[in-house]
């Protein structure tokens, strides 16, 4: 991305969840690929999302669950946005996001109908949403 | 109250007891008296502290799941599964995650929510909300101990009521709950929380009951150096029998190398014991439990079959009095019962394959055995050093001045200097020290043996060679080496 202004995401663990690996490789991995990184870290509730996002001028926010509670945790963060007037923000969302071994498909179309962009499913390498925030950002 | 390694005294200890027990409605139910009556009348075979001295002076490993969901007759169905078809010697109780952050309201609603859509939306049982009575139905319809199991910062509610409710053993401490557990608690709060539960034990103690305490042996379960889940281990012992604990299970997470992980094995329960000794302390029952591997799995159900076989193979060969069992499903999140039991039936079947087997105390297990020694004395003496002979002080000056630093720990309050990564022959290594207080020839051991990895891989050591060993077994090595 070079001569071009390096976009923000916000990165975080969204509701009781401490699973903070992940949350420092995506952090390395998205710097790497030229994204400048605000790390809001684990256990980060959708209001710090947004704060953050707005503080920021955030173009994505990315939340990572990995404990099963993820279905509680996000529902409703796409009006929260809209309220905070960051309607339009992009909305990413990957990892264990339910309890127990659940097929992908549906568990997709439930995020999607909560307004996230791009729903990952569990075992999703980097360049995975790398790729897809570039292609949405018009950045490839 | 000022921190100290000190038993609280009961003045305190009763004026924290009001507190905790009006934080939630269910904590009217406990009676400490009626508590201590209930718990005499447990037979033997339900009680942790009495199956594990039974397992030790056998020398057999036994095996026990992680397992919870958020409602009491599903909690019960799955307990009961996992101890008649996966064979479980000993069951848990593992608690959801927002009663571990004290969040009682938010665990209400997950408890509403999956009744009313007839599946758990908790990653476990929410004790506290469910109450004294609610924990000794599950006790009672169970034939072994059983433990709970959780991650909780500030846990003696928690506490109160599952001891209450007839559990006879309870996982954590005031290091081991905190820095993998929170982002924003400090370790002397952590502490006092923690001297709380164990004076609690020690209190049942006392009374005549035996409560086993297991501090959280893998941290946060990714590349962890030995000597540092080993030191925070003994001063959570030391804390521990400072309050009056008499039986102590400490815990490892294996790291993958079979050596490195027996050798942890053998020296985990000799420095408890050293320390204890050395600080006057009584002598307690000290038995030790093996984390089957704790990092990312295989999504491939064979695959992890196979990271679960091999972690049998450790914690048999390294004679731990059990070991924590992982799934099938490990990679995917919540197992369902039929993957959490087979998990357990296929480490049965490696245990019992290799009760009468050990390891050959070769010149290289030695040499893993001296250098874990040597590397945890160093941290606990600076620790001691730091505290002015107080572990419990020293702790939080240990924490400030990275003395012991665990690695990709989400806590503000651990320093996160430090840097692992595997050797050539997939031994934990340290490549950056931090603070550590090493001398310079674990430091030039440690440098040596991810320089040789480095020669063989043709690169220079890096973060990048460290997060290539943490996807690697999710991807069918122990060692990340690079593609191609």
């Amino acid at each position: 991305m070079e001569g071009r202004e390096r976009k923000t995401l916000v990165l975080g663990v969204i509701g009781a969840d401490v699973h903070a690996v992940g949350n420092r490789i995506l952090d390395y991995a998205f710097t790497q690929a030229g994204f400048k990184v605000v790390n809001i870290g684990v256990m980060a509730s959708q209001e710090e999302f947004i704060q953050a996002a707005i503080e920021t001028s955030a173009a994505a926010i990315l939340v990572s669950s990995l404990y099963g509670h993820g279905e509680m945790d996000c529902r409703g963060m796409r009006e929260k946005c809209q309220e905070a007037g960051i309607g339009d923000i992009l909305l990413y969302v990957g990892g264990n996001l339910v309890v127990g071994k659940q097929d992908f498909g549906p568990v997709e179309k439930l995020f999607r109908k909560m307004g996230f962009d791009r729903v990952y499913p569990p075992g999703t390498m980097p360049e995975e949403p790398i790729a897809d925030l570039r292609r949405d950002l018009g950045l490839a | 109250m000022e921190l100290s390694v000190k038993q609280m005294d009961p003045e305190e200890f009763g004026r924290q007891r009001q507190e905790v027990l009006t934080a939630w409605p269910t904590g009217k139910e406990v009676d400490f008296d009626e508590a201590v009556a209930y718990q005499k009348e447990l037979p033997a075979a339900k009680v942790m502290a009495a199956k594990l001295a039974q397992g030790k002076a056998k020398g057999v490993t036994y095996a026990q799941p992680r397992a919870g969901v958020a409602l009491i007759s599903e909690h019960i169905e799955l307990l009961r599964y996992l101890q008649d078809e996966g064979g479980a010697d000993l069951l848990p109780t593992t608690i959801d995650s927002y009663t571990r952050q004290n969040r009682y309201k938010e665990a209400q609603g997950g408890i509403e929510e999956s009744r009313s859509i007839g599946r758990s939306m908790l990653n476990g049982f929410p004790a506290v909300n469910h109450g004294v009575m609610a924990c000794r139905r599950v006790v009672e319809s169970v034939g072994v101990p059983v433990q709970v199991r959780h991650g909780t910062p500030d846990a003696r509610l928690l506490a109160e009521v599952t001891l209450a409710g007839g559990f006879t053993d309870f996982e954590g401490g005031s290091i081991s709950y905190n820095i993998p557990y929170a982002k924003d608690v400090p370790v002397e709060n952590t502490i006092k929380y923690w001297q709380y539960v164990d004076r609690l034990v020690g209190l049942y103690e006392e009374n005549g009951v035996r409560i086993n305490r297991e501090p959280f042996g893998p941290l946060t379960g990714t590349l962890v150096p030995p000597s540092i889940s080993h030191a925070v281990g003994v001063i959570e012992a030391v804390l521990a029998v400072a309050q009056g604990v008499k039986s102590l299970s400490l815990g490892y997470g294996q790291c993958g190398n079979l050596i490195q992980d027996v050798a942890a094995l053998h020296t985990l329960p000799l420095l408890a014991q050293e320390y204890l000794k050395k600080l006057g302390y009584p002598e307690v029952m000290i038995t030790t439990v093996f984390h089957q591997w704790m990092g990312g799995f295989p999504q491939d159900e064979a695959k992890a079959y196979g990271v679960i076989s091999w972690g049998a193979v450790a914690a048999a060969l390294g004679k731990a009095t059990k070991v924590i069992v992982k799934t099938p499903h490990e990679a995917l999140g919540i197992p369902t019962k039929e993957a959490n039991a087979a998990g357990l039936r296929t480490t049965k079947q490696v245990l019992n394959m290799l009760r009468d087997q050990t390891l050959p105390q070769t010149e290289e297990l030695t040499l893993e055995e001296k250098m874990i020694l040597r590397e945890t004395r160093l941290i606990l003496d600076k620790v001691l050093e730091l505290g002015e002979g107080d572990m419990a002080v020293g702790s939080v000056r240990a924490f400030q001045a990275g003395v012991i630093d665990v690695p990709f720990a989400p806590s503000r309050f651990n320093v996160g200097k430090i840097l692992p990564a595997r050797d050539t022959t997939g031994a934990v290594r340290i490549l950056d020290f931090g603070c550590l207080p090493f001398d310079r020839e674990i430091r030039d051991f440690h440098q040596e043996r991810i320089a040789r990895r480095g020669r063989d891989e043709g690169r220079d050591p890096s973060f990048q060679m460290v997060i290539d060993d943490i996807y690697a077994i999710g991807k069918g090595m122990l060692v990340g080496r690079p593609r191609g």
